[in-house]
């Protein structure tokens, strides 16, 4: 990963929104859903428009407190979590030259909040009920089964 | 009876595949119909829409409508759906492409369909299909003529409880959801002024908050599905009148429901469904505007609190239940969802083991504050 790239959305797998600061994403396919507050709100949010690795890290600098080697880790962090969990995907072609959509702030806060690690909260309850049948209760037998109709 | 026309079906710009499928079900079930001396419709009044069920032949009947008798309407020819329903156990006529159907059982052809059903080959702008491998129901829309057709490849008896308690669920999530009217996995108590949706994962405590409400004066919309409106003023609308008891716990709960079960012949295998509209008439409701939206938790207390809650959290709690478990539900129906969590408060509802206390915490909310 450059500190160039840019990233995607897989929107082709994922719906997300951004409700209140905090985001939540549901993959489509795997049935895993995900929340972001705080930080972790703010990177994808970052990421969303189009901004590339060093945007997002001077970014998060400028708009938390803390120290800058620690923020750079946190970032590239959950950005490879993202892309493991197949929420976004590194840019190719136009999209890789497309330029960011977003403005740096530049404007200097008299408080910052201070930063805190971001995490990428995890939700894999529903899993098991893709593959099945459009129900929710699957009982311990993982019930039902595909099987041919009697 | 509204009359379909064919011709109607082959426009400039529809995939023609999809339409020379829909057509030949069409003539299928006609030919079906004709066997049956004719159709048996059935109305119903749902989110505010007339749909017309049109039956060949009778024995899907009781398996299919105890779930929607609340909301039966009377007869017209102008319905706003009409959704031709038959059984393959029922008639010798065979349904097309049925290889395609029983190829989709094999591993080596389940590429064709979607984590939730969607056949590929036959989803488009217009047509909708969707085949069930856990009820054998295939679901099949033209949101341009507005007719659906549900066939079931299988004995109706042997319907699973969960399409016997919320029937023709994604063809009335397809048709009915626009906008600003969404099927969402909640359940709903209130009064004819204004009530609470109840949301959050299984086993939360949705179905134990409505049911909790029986004895109040509370009345029951749905405990697990329902259609809301994210209109100015959101509103839910009742879908199904079923009840399901889940666990030994639910069973322990609310022993008065036990001998209402319609499956009790199933439990080994089956959740418990009572059809709430056959038992409790009185205390059903069809919809209210919602006031608050109440995320249910089982707590280990006695008492009931209700503790608020952010948008977010409501979100999570409504709509990857919503969305994963509804065919073709994506990004668009995030977005309503999160529209109408930005429309009314929101509570964390900690639900004790004093039941009765859940109603009254329930109206507390709903009662306007006094007037100093």
């Amino acid at each position: 990963m450059s500190e160039l790239t840019i990233f995607t959305v897989n929107l082709s797998q994922i719906a997300h929104e951004t409700i209140d600061g905090e985001v939540v994403i549901i993959h489509l396919k795997s049935g895993t859903y995900y929340s972001l507050q705080n930080v972790g709100a703010s990177i994808w949010n970052l990421l969303e428009n189009g901004a590339n690795v060093t945007e997002i890290i001077a970014q998060i600098t400028h708009q938390y407190e803390g120290n800058r080697n620690e923020i750079e880790n946190a970032v590239n962090r959950l950005i490879s979590e993202l892309q493991e969990e197949n929420l976004i995907e590194a840019a190719t072609g136009e999209d890789h030259i497309h330029k960011s959509r977003l403005k740096i702030a530049t404007e200097v806060h008299a408080e910052k909040p201070p930063f805190q690690t971001p995490v990428l909260e995890k939700y894999d309850d529903m899993q098991d009920l893709l593959l099945l049948d459009p129900i929710h209760e699957v009982d311990e037998t993982g019930w039902p089964h595909r099987q041919e109709p009697n | 009876m509204a009359v379909i026309s064919l011709d109607q079906m082959a426009e400039n710009g529809d995939d023609i595949e999809c339409i020379a499928f829909f057509k030949t079900v069409y003539e299928v079930f006609q030919k079906i119909v004709k066997a049956f001396d004719g159709s048996i419709d059935h109305f119903y009044n749902i989110g505010g829409r007339t749909v017309c069920l049109r039956f060949a032949g009778s024995s899907l009947i009781p398996y299919l409508t105890p779930a929607l008798n609340h909301l039966a309407t009377k007869p017209t020819s102008t319905s706003a759906l009409t959704i031709c329903i038959w059984d393959q156990a029922s008639t010798s006529i065979p349904f097309p492409l049925t290889d395609f159907i029983h190829s989709l059982y094999t591993a080596s052809e389940q590429h064709l369909v979607d984590g939730r059903g969607e056949l590929k080959h036959y989803n488009n702008e217009r047509f909708r299909t969707a085949f069930n491998l856990g009820s054998h129901a295939l679901s099949l829309l033209d949101t341009k003529q507005n007719v659906a057709f549900y066939w079931l490849n299988n004995e109706p008896s042997q319907l699973p409880y969960y399409e016997r308690g919320a029937p023709l669920r994604t063809i009335l999530h397809w048709s009915l959801n626009d906008k600003t009217h969404q099927f969402v996995h909640a359940g709903a108590v209130g009064l004819a002024t204004g009530g609470v949706l109840l949301t959050g994962k299984s086993g939360s405590g949705k179905s134990t908050t409505a049911l909790a409400c029986l004895n109040s004066k509370l009345s029951y919309a749905c405990d697990d599905i329902c259609l809301i409106a994210t209109e100015s003023i959101p509103y839910v609308y009742s879908l199904y009148n079923t009840a399901k008891l889940k666990s030994i716990e639910d069973l322990q709960r609310f022993p008065h429901l036990v001998p209402h079960t319609s499956n009790a012949d199933r439990l080994d295998t089956e959740k418990a469904i009572i059809f709430m509209d056959k038992h409790y008439h009185e205390k059903i409701i069809t919809g209210f505007p919602i006031q608050a939206i109440l995320l249910p938790h089982i707590s280990k207390q006695t008492n009931t609190n209700l503790k608020t809650a952010t948008a977010g959290a409501a979100l999570i709690a409504l709509a990857p239940n919503t969305i994963l478990t509804i065919p073709g539900a994506g990004q668009i129906v995030l977005q309503t969802l999160a529209k109408f969590v930005r429309q009314v408060p929101c509570y964390v509802l900690e639900v004790g083991s004093d039941l009765s206390q859940i109603p009254e915490v329930i109206l507390r909310l709903l009662s306007p504050p006094p007037i100093q």
